[in-house]
């Protein structure tokens, strides 16, 4: 269970401790401040990405506790006590690529890659949770995750290649 | 963002007590995805937040009693969308929830919270450029003469015509879901159908509970005509949009074939969640074919007062209704 | 040739490439914007006393200060900025959604609190948003423009050719307002270091930031550097500098620290370009055989009421086919708005959608089979020009794409699927100018083998790194890991704006010629592979640096100098012997559902002649996301005006309906690869504009094939074929 957090002054700080990619992170917060702005701006994880700030483009999708979340949508006091996994905390120890990120290049799944971080961070979890079925599956399960630049084929074919992968 | 102060209680009995504490103009933050969504743009400015998405009391799923099933409010909707019993028996319970948002924000939002998601109406959104008598009573309608392709055909009023954007509270309407509720007077319990509010003369009252109450439960009386169902929802998009219109509908069978129970409710085209009894009757003891879920269709739509440039929604919505009671009916149970 | 990998894809994946915002210097302060709530007026009173009292505020910049800046100047008359218009000078409100404020504070939540609570009061004055609507003034670009290549295209007597004409079409169409909506904010992280001013921005033109930013504060461009490695997607929107950027200089200057600010996305659909609206009528006239005797094309674009957007909408529609008579006419309606710009194809997607619905519609009339038609009507020389073009393989794309679509089973008459499903097939063509921009290319070989090349380009998604990278390696049979290429740096080399897809086409040519410098500097030979570490350890040096500028044919040496100052400096498509043109054919299928009448787009075949193709992965994956767009563009987007408030209504990525993965089937992507070594001596054309032109019209088509309905007005939705 995560900590009591009690503030009774307005904008007063709330003391937060939370796990990012395995280190805990402790900070003063003001309960204004989003997931996202905090990763950001205060603990310099710049891979989650501003993309609407209202939940609607999927670019700063992390992991909460092994689920992928929009992190702009959540103010950063509720990840107390919780578990954050960020783009950053995906390449192994000697910053070898994991399989899906791989296949990302592979597939050539990016452009600009500015919805990168965020597109791997939710293939990972769509395929994790079991909606890498078929490709039908794979494209409602990924629509939460604008692409502008329309690689969306890419996409589709990394997270088919990594599921198929994960499971052979 | 305005300043407010964040409270985060460790059980259900202290949120309460912070909730009557803090006073009016307090918020429940639980899932964040209409209420910060809206701080960040200045609509919702509660002094007072108190948060409850870590309350594990609120959390338990039970869809395996003979007589309901039952959702705690703070369940994540991604959750409920997979349950095993709703999407064997209930699917359009699981579809509402499974068409809705994106998978990210179902990991997030949860059942209780979702039920009292907050318009889409860009007049609303948009903010002080715009008038809105939702957001600052008696400051007129935006949408009423303006651009209204996405308004309420159904429930509207001379002040608001802002749509109900949610999915889930239509297909719990359909199955005569009620809602548990708890505040300092102790629990009561509330239709869903007696839930929201038309927005008549006041559109910014949007449903019946008190600002000290907070939904701590769903429960939907066990129904064999929820295997014969679906939420059949068109957008403008084929994921992740808002619906142009959405139809619950559910259908049960007797031995000849014949529609012995039907529920219809639509979504994304009326102010609140919409029941439709009189298609519904249009279709109970009848037959379910291609023209009786036209007509009921059209029994749905029959009060529809369309504006400017959403009158398409009225055809759409028929038809959707009548495509959800072909699915629905393909699934019935006999 | 190599068919490498995206060069910065590991960067990509892993969230290691920094972007703009992505910097957070030390000590660093947030700005937020205000904006004005009204369509057009005045500023009265602004009241900043609550912002102020916000604890964490440093400034509140506005007209009330003296912001010591001046305009930048309009990129298409002289100038670096999107529009004219520079907010925050006086009081004047010129659209609803300019700024009208900038706050700074210790933090964003402070900047974004206080931001909110500055509060003016107006007077207004009547605005005009819509092109028909009372107060908006139509003038003719020929007229308002005085250019040679912005009057009027007249070839023969079109007129006359069309009243002559046994077979005649006579539509109206129209597509837009759009926004483009880069997933990457627009923002700025600005620095003063000493008296030079750094600036991080996702830009397409770090020049245009340099020149216009050192214009603005009246210092020595030497003194900005703008840098912008990588670009969060761009599509015009981040072409020209920001009005943002002096005013956050200011502040920077003033609170004495580095100054963030990244737009929140609905200030974006006010603080950028968009791609006007544009009504397009078309009159086309034809024998009853099927041969196109005469266009007529005339367009009404949306314009500001301080700036022209060059409209040349009928620089491709005269071309598509071997038509003796042609008249355009294009003008310009003045609305209240920003002024609207560049969005991917900006005229040409337009153009195409009205006159390969024209045709259709024509070919409907005469009963040819669309492809047929086309082909029998495909121009050997220029129609407006009589010149060559460089190189012309649309019947080429038409003939592959065809075959590659099983377009021979197409019959006159839909299929419909067994539940009744719609099935329609379309097709349509585009073209896109060859434009070439003065480029300067340095190439530094060290001892080590490696290779520094540093050119004037920008890295938007499109691949122009993975391009050069490709280049360098082939042409000196060297690994391409052992390639650095550097863009979008001021501290590097000059930079001209990178759009138009001119990008490929004019830094190839300063590479090329760059890597004839080399090998002369290195006392290798001409062709063939170099030992780059050994040449450059027997030249006795660290390194050997190599430079070479390039620009168009015909191009005047002085364009070199625009270049160097972030001016437009653009040569083509007209060349002194030929013009050039890219070309394409889509073929798309629409099945529709039999009750609902959702669209869906469940196959496209695209096949592009942009000369020989540069890099195949990065190129492959541009069409597929021009087709993306396509889609996007035909069932999806628009940017919803309402004339009572002015502005733009849907300016969120909820309401401003982008496609999501789920809305894309499958799309087939073929080049006919012919170099055209007559542009330059690579081959190469252009490819990330062109590969969009036509597909909206090939849906448009292919809807009409399915339903018998012909939508004119773009986007297609759901209500226009229930």
């Amino acid at each position: 269970m995560p900590a009591r957090i009690s503030v009774a002054r307005m904008t007063s700080e709330a003391e937060t401790a939370f796990t990012v990619n395995g280190t805990t992170v402790r900070l003063g917060l003001d309960p204004r401040e989003s997931l996202l702005d905090v990763l950001r701006e205060r603990l310099g994880l710049t891979g989650a990405k501003k993309g609407c700030d209202h939940g609607q483009c999927g670019a700063c999708t992390v992991h909460l506790d092994g689920r992928r979340v929009v992190s702009c949508l959540m103010p950063a006091v509720q990840a107390n006590g919780r578990s954050v996994t960020t783009i950053e905390g995906v390449s192994g120890p000697g910053g070898e690529l994991h399989p899906l990120q791989q296949a990302f290049v592979d597939h050539d799944a990016l452009q600009c890659g500015y919805c990168t971080p965020g597109q791997v961070m939710s293939g990972l979890a769509c395929i994790a949770e079991g909606h890498a079925g078929d490709d039908d599956e794979i494209r409602e399960y990924m629509s939460g995750n604008l692409c502008r630049c329309g690689a969306y084929t890419g996409i589709l074919a990394a997270v088919r290649a990594a599921a198929t992968q994960w499971e052979g | 963002m305005h300043p407010f102060a964040y409270t985060a209680p460790a059980t259900l009995a202290d949120a309460l007590r912070a909730l009557s504490a803090a006073g009016p103009g307090t918020k429940v933050l639980a899932g964040g995805t209409t209420l910060y969504d809206l701080m960040k743009l200045d609509i919702e400015t509660p002094s007072s937040v108190v948060d409850v998405h870590a309350l594990r009391e609120l959390t338990g799923i039970d869809t395996g009693g003979p007589g309901e099933l039952s959702f705690g409010a703070g369940a994540l909707m991604a959750d409920v969308a997979e349950d095993p019993v709703l999407l064997s028996d209930y699917p359009a319970l699981a579809e509402s929830l499974a068409k809705a948002a994106s998978q990210q924000l179902r990991n997030m939002a949860t059942v209780g919270g979702n039920l009292l998601q907050r318009t889409r109406c860009a007049y609303f959104r948009g903010g002080p450029a715009f008038p809105c008598n939702k957001r600052r009573p008696g400051s007129g309608c935006g949408a009423i003469g303006g651009l209204d392709r996405g308004h309420a055909l159904l429930g509207g009023s001379d002040a608001c015509i802002a749509t109900y954007p949610g999915d889930w509270a239509v297909a719990l309407l359909a199955f005569d879901a009620v809602v548990d509720v708890a505040g300092p007077r102790g629990e009561r319990t509330i239709a869903l159908a007696d839930l929201h509010l038309e927005p008549g003369v006041s559109p910014d009252r949007e449903h019946t509970l008190e600002w000290d109450e907070l939904i701590v439960r769903i429960r939907v009386p066990a129904t064999p005509t929820g295997r014969g169902s679906t939420y059949h929802k068109i957008r403008d998009r084929e994921s992740y949009a808002f619906a142009l219109a959405a139809a619950a509908a559910a259908v049960a069978l007797d031995d000849r074939g014949g529609v012995a129970d039907c529920r219809i409710a639509l979504g994304g085209v009326a102010t609140r969640p919409w029941r439709c009894r009189a298609a519904e009757r249009e279709l109970i003891g009848g037959v379910l074919d291609e023209h009786s879920a036209r007509r009921a269709g059209e029994a749905a739509f029959a009060g529809a007062r369309p504006g400017t440039y959403n009158a398409f929604r009225v055809e759409l919505g028929i038809r959707t209704v009548a495509e959800a009671l072909r699915i629905a009916g393909e699934r019935a149970v006999r | 040739m190599t068919r490498l990998t995206r060069v910065g894809a590991r960067e990509k994946v892993t969230g290691a490439a920094r972007y703009g915002a992505d910097h957070t210097p030390e000590g660093v302060a947030y700005a937020m914007p205000v904006v004005a709530t009204v369509g057009k007026g005045r500023i009265t009173r602004l009241d900043t006393e609550a912002a102020a009292a916000v604890p964490g505020v440093l400034l509140i910049l506005s007209h009330l200060d003296n912001l010591g800046i001046i305009p930048a100047g309009y990129i298409m008359a002289d100038g670096y900025a999107f529009q004219s218009l520079q907010p925050l000078l006086d009081d004047r409100v010129a659209y609803r959604g300019q700024p009208i404020a900038l706050v700074v504070a210790d933090t964003l939540v402070a900047a974004t609190q206080a931001a909110g609570l500055v509060r003016a009061e107006y007077e207004t004055e009547p605005f005009a948003v819509e092109l028909g609507a009372d107060g908006a003034e139509t003038v003719l670009q020929e007229e308002a423009i005085p250019l040679p290549f912005l009057a009027d295209i007249v070839v023969g007597d079109a007129e006359a050719a069309f009243e002559g004409s046994q077979v005649r079409v006579d539509g109206t169409y129209e597509s837009g307002p759009q926004h483009q909506v880069p997933m990457e904010l627009i923002g700025s992280v600005v620095e003063w270091q000493e008296d030079t001013v750094v600036v991080h921005e996702g830009t397409q033109s770090v020049g245009a930031l340099r020149g216009g930013l050192a214009r603005q504060l009246g210092i020595d461009p030497d003194r900005v550097q703008v840098i912008a490695p990588y670009v969060g997607g761009a599509f015009g929107q981040k072409n020209a500098l920001q009005p943002h950027l002096a005013p956050l200089a200011v502040a920077a200057r003033r609170a004495g620290r580095p100054v963030k600010l990244v737009l929140p996305r609905a200030h974006t659909f006010h603080a950028a370009s968009f791609r006007p609206v544009a009504r397009h009528r078309v009159r086309l006239g034809a024998d009853a055989s099927g041969r196109l005797l005469a266009v007529i094309h005339e367009v009404d674009q949306q314009a500001s009421r301080h700036d022209l957007l060059p409209a040349t909408y009928t620089e491709i529609t005269s071309r598509l086919y071997a038509v003796p008579n042609f008249r355009g006419r294009q003008r310009h309606v003045k609305t209240d708005a920003q002024t609207p710009g560049y969005m991917r194809a900006p005229f040409e997607h337009s153009a195409a959608f009205a006159m390969e619905s024209a045709v259709d519609e024509l070919c409907q009339a005469i009963g040819r089979d669309p492809v047929e038609f086309r082909l029998a009507n495909d121009a050997e020389v220029d129609p407006v020009t009589g010149k060559p073009f460089s190189s012309r393989h649309l019947a080429e794309c038409l003939r592959r794409g065809a075959e590659l679509f099983g377009w021979a089973a197409r019959t006159p008459e839909p299929p419909r699927d067994v539940d009744g499903t719609m099935i329609g097939w379309g097709v349509a063509t585009g073209a896109y100018p060859s434009l070439t921009v003065p480029t300067l290319a340095r190439l530094r070989a060290d001892a080590g083998g490696r290779i520094v090349a540093e050119v004037g380009g920008h890295e938007i998604g499109q691949g122009i790194t993975t391009v050069l990278t490709c280049a360098i390696a082939d042409d000196l049979g060297i690994d391409p890991d052992a390639v650095t290429v550097v863009v979008g740096d001021t501290r590097a080399v000059p930079h001209h704006l990178t759009a138009g897809a001119w990008g490929t086409n004019s830094t190839l040519r300063a590479v090329h010629a760059a890597l004839r410098e080399l090998r002369a500097g290195l006392g290798a030979a001409a062709a063939g592979r170099v030992d780059v570490a050994a040449a450059v350890t027997a030249s006795g040096r660290d390194e050997v640096v190599v430079e070479a500028v390039t620009q168009g044919p015909g191009q005047p040496p002085e364009m070199i100098d625009r270049m160097r100052a972030g001016l437009v400096a653009l040569a083509g498509p007209e060349y002194p012997d030929y013009v050039s043109f890219s070309f394409v054919a889509h073929f798309a299928e629409v099945r529709i559902e039999p009750v609902t009448r959702r669209i869906r787009v469940p196959r496209v075949v695209s096949v592009v002649d942009c000369g020989r193709v540069a890099s195949p992965v990065t190129a492959e994956a541009q069409v597929r996301g021009a087709v993306v767009w396509g889609i996007g563009a035909a069932l999806r987007e628009r940017s919803e005006v309402d004339p009572r408030y002015g502005g733009f209504l849907n300016t969120d990525m909820a309401e401003y309906v982008i496609p999501v993965n789920a809305d894309i089937g499958r799309i087939d992507v073929a080049f006919v690869n012919e170099p055209d070594f007559v542009l330059n001596p690579m081959g190469v054309k252009n490819l990330g504009e062109v590969a969009l032109v036509g597909v909206a019209a090939a849906i448009a088509n292919a809807v009409h094939h399915a339903t018998g309905r012909r939508v004119r007005r773009l986007p297609i939705m759901v209500e226009h074929v229930l």
